[in-house]
């Protein structure tokens, strides 16, 4: 084959710009530490990502939501707790006022602390939280009880999506906690033990221990089911952070690069480069001019 | 009968002969690198004196090394590389449109929709988390409009680019017909006309990078040139070329006819920079543009149509969460936050009824549910879905076209390759016929003196 000039820098041209877009490759690749940095270099690879990162997007969002929801329904849990223990010292406002030795006065005295102990339950059954009161179902701005015991809340649950297929109820249910709609009116219970106490009448006292009680268990109930709920919260939180984990190390493995591979292809370049322009330089240098 | 006389004449014809072989190796020289140069030798030749031998030497014009299947191989590959290159930087920015790698992208946005709803079902009454889905929703939809507007922009641009390159065109067939009358005039004069045909030739080879060209001599020595099947150069005529759209945008190439109007010979665009722009805008463009605003639309479509089911704390219900058109056509480009929420945090529905109001979340979780529900495509993906198909259909299109690009500048450069092996100029070759006319050229000096010596001592011998 006839070699003329032309032909010698357009190969040695050519092949130099080869080798170089190449390298700036594979530099890319080793800088970068990312395998895949346009979606034509891996077409499948980089629309896995792109779902992947959809994923990872969802998974971050329920954490977020498991951490959020997570403060109110300790805080309910605990305020639910309180109620129940409340709700036992007004038992044991009971029984000592079912004490046959007592007299009016004394009842009086312990018909005042079940209105103390009444007072407090109200004001637990008020707590806010960030989202508003716990207890009030969706009427998060309105006070659930007045000091009545009249309940303006309503019993909707405050759902959110934590991964589960239905959406999950995230609240403590204030209806079923204090209202009749759980069973016991819990504040017509501690009335009756109040008016009971307050008109001197054993036998009334007698007959609300048994309200009580049961207005305790309720409580204890409810307490019961939000912390099934907090499972559920770490449950979900738990098996996202598992997707997150295999997401986090699927995104690697598809888009990112072994470095030790992406080096030792760069420094491969590197050299290739180099010997490529210097055996150029000798090929250019070739002349029968230069001889004569 | 060869007389010192003759001795004289044959070694002036050396001479020039000779210093015409010095003359074309000083032009191959000159021209070693230029263009479209196409080396020449020297012919040389005997002179004959009647029928005897013993004449002396003449140059006898030049030969330009050429091959025209050599040449139309040239044309063909450059054309065809050309509209790989093309079509090539076309997917180049749309794939860098796409790129979500850096998490700026369509994608991130619209997963920051779904993560706003989200955060909303957890706390439906704050007005932080209700302004956060405003601004999620404005996020999603100034990246849908800036992606629908560099796409429309492209396509804009493409077509200037595809007039731009069909005004090329014709300025060449002008250029061609105007240097084949040159042609033809010097070579009536008796001209061999090699610079001419090296111009021509590259303007042809150029045109190739534009257009598919074809060259062939028709019966009477005319070189005649097709651009696209359709004869557009004949002898010193030219034709010129139009570009149009049709109804539904995609470009129209019309040859225009003599008595006016144009005929369309848009099926037999295959190479050049030309088909590679029509390629990518009226094919990849279209498709990716089409894709884009399907995903959008469904995904909005499917947001509003939640949305409007629910109640904002306001109490208003039916409202939509981004205002659309009612087709998909330039969803991308016209999608916004809709004015019925915009500047509103209120007015997100959260709950799913006036009644569950303020701190009813069904419906916030019912549009963040909205991301695992198939609704784009005709109800077949996933928002996340749709969108990765989007990426990996651009991806592995832009792919096969790098390695397309790959393949045909291969071809093209192993036929240039060829091409230079034939026509090119071999500085070592041209070396050698420096040497080999110089000494030629010295020996018939040397002739010269010779021959004068001879007559000097035939002179001196006969004046005694």
């Amino acid at each position: 084959m006839r070699v003329t000039e032309q032909m010698r820098y357009d190969s040695v041209a050519n092949n130099l710009s080869q080798l170089s877009s190449r390298q700036a490759k594979a530099a890319q690749e080793a800088q970068s530490g990312l395998r895949v940095n346009l979606p034509s270099d891996d077409p499948i690879a980089a629309a896995q990502l792109a779902r992947l990162a959809a994923s990872q997007s969802q998974v971050a969002a329920r954490r977020s939501t498991i951490s959020s929801v997570r403060g109110d329904a300790e805080l309910a849990e605990s305020s639910l707790q309180q109620a129940s223990d409340l709700m036992a010292s007004a038992k044991d406002l009971a029984m000592q006022g079912g004490n046959g030795s007592l007299g009016a006065n004394e009842r009086a005295t312990l018909a005042q602390q079940v209105k103390d102990i009444r007072d407090q339950l109200i004001g637990i059954a008020n707590t806010k939280g960030t989202s508003g009161y716990l207890f009030a179902g969706s009427a998060t701005e309105t006070t659930p009880f007045s000091q009545s015991g009249a309940f303006n809340g309503n019993d909707d649950a405050h759902v959110v999506d934590i991964g589960n297929s239905t959406p999950s109820a995230v609240n403590a249910s204030g209806a079923k906690a204090f209202t009749i709609a759980g069973g016991r009116d819990v504040f017509g219970d501690l009335d009756a033990l109040y008016n009971a106490l307050s008109s001197n009448d054993t036998t009334a006292i007698a007959a609300s221990l048994d309200g009580i009680d049961r207005s305790r268990s309720q409580l204890t109930n409810a307490q019961t089911a939000i912390g099934i709920t907090l499972n559920k919260l770490d449950a979900s939180d738990s098996v996202q952070s598992a997707i997150d984990l295999q997401n986090s190390k699927s995104t690697a493995d598809i888009g990112g690069a072994d470095p030790a591979k992406a080096y030792s292809t760069l420094v491969q370049l590197n050299n290739a480069l180099q010997q490529s322009v210097t055996v150029g330089k000798s090929i250019l240098d070739l002349s029968a001019f230069k001889q004569f | 009968m060869a007389g010192l006389n003759n001795l004289l004449n044959v070694a002036r014809d050396a001479l020039t002969a000779q210093s015409y072989g010095l003359n074309v190796t000083g032009q191959n020289i000159a021209n070693a690198s230029t263009p479209g140069y196409v080396r020449r030798v020297a012919l040389l030749e005997t002179q004959n004196l009647g029928t005897q031998s013993g004449g002396g030497v003449r140059a006898a014009g030049l030969d330009r090394v050429t091959n025209d299947y050599i040449e139309r191989r040239e044309n063909q590959a450059t054309g065809t590389a050309s509209a790989a290159t093309a079509r090539d930087q076309t997917l180049a920015s749309i794939e860098a449109l796409f790129n979500d790698g850096a998490g700026t992208g369509l994608g991130s946005a619209l997963n920051d929709v779904f993560a706003s709803f989200s955060a909303l079902a957890t706390n439906p009454n704050d007005t932080t988390t209700r302004a956060n889905v405003l601004a999620a929703a404005g996020a999603f939809v100034d990246r849908a409009n800036q992606t629908g507007n560099t796409l429309s922009q492209m396509q804009i641009d493409l077509k200037q680019q595809a007039q731009d390159t069909v005004n090329q065109v014709n300025q060449r067939a002008q250029e061609i017909a105007k240097l084949d009358m040159q042609i033809a005039q010097a070579t009536m004069q008796g001209d061999d006309a090699s610079d001419l045909k090296d111009q021509r030739t590259q303007k042809i080879l150029n045109m190739s990078g534009l257009i598919n060209t074809h060259t062939f001599t028709d019966g009477s020595g005319n070189t005649v040139v097709q651009v696209a099947g359709t004869t557009i150069v004949d002898g010193q005529h030219a034709r010129s070329l139009s570009l149009d759209m049709n109804a539904d945008g995609s470009l129209k190439l019309l040859v225009d006819q003599p008595g006016g109007g144009g005929s369309e010979i848009t099926q037999f665009l295959t190479g050049g920079k030309l088909a590679g722009i029509k390629d990518a805008r009226d094919k990849d463009l279209f498709d990716v543009s089409q894709k884009l605003n399907t995903l959008v639309f469904d995904v909005a479509s499917a947001i509003n149509t939640q949305h409007a089911l629910g109640a904002g704390t306001d109490g208003g219900t039916g409202r939509n969460l981004f205002d659309l058109g009612a087709t998909s056509t330039n969803a991308a480009r016209d999608v916004r936050v809709s004015v019925d929420v915009f500047d509103h945090p209120d007015r997100i529905a959260a709950a799913s009824n006036v009644f569950s109001l303020p701190g009813g979340s069904d419906n916030a979780v019912a549009l963040s549910k909205i991301f695992d529900t198939q609704v784009v495509f005709g109800n077949t993906k996933t928002a996340a879905n749709a969108y990765g198909d989007i990426i990996g259909s651009i991806g592995s299109t832009r792919a096969s076209s790098q390695r397309d690009v790959e393949t045909q500048n291969a071809i093209l450069s192993q036929v240039q390759s060829m091409h230079q092996s034939q026509s090119g100029v071999s500085l070592d070759e041209e070396m050698v016929n420096l040497t080999k006319f110089q000494s030629a050229y010295q020996a018939a000096s040397k002739m010269i003196g010779v021959a004068d010596q001879l007559m000097q001592t035939l002179l001196n011998t006969v004046g005694r």
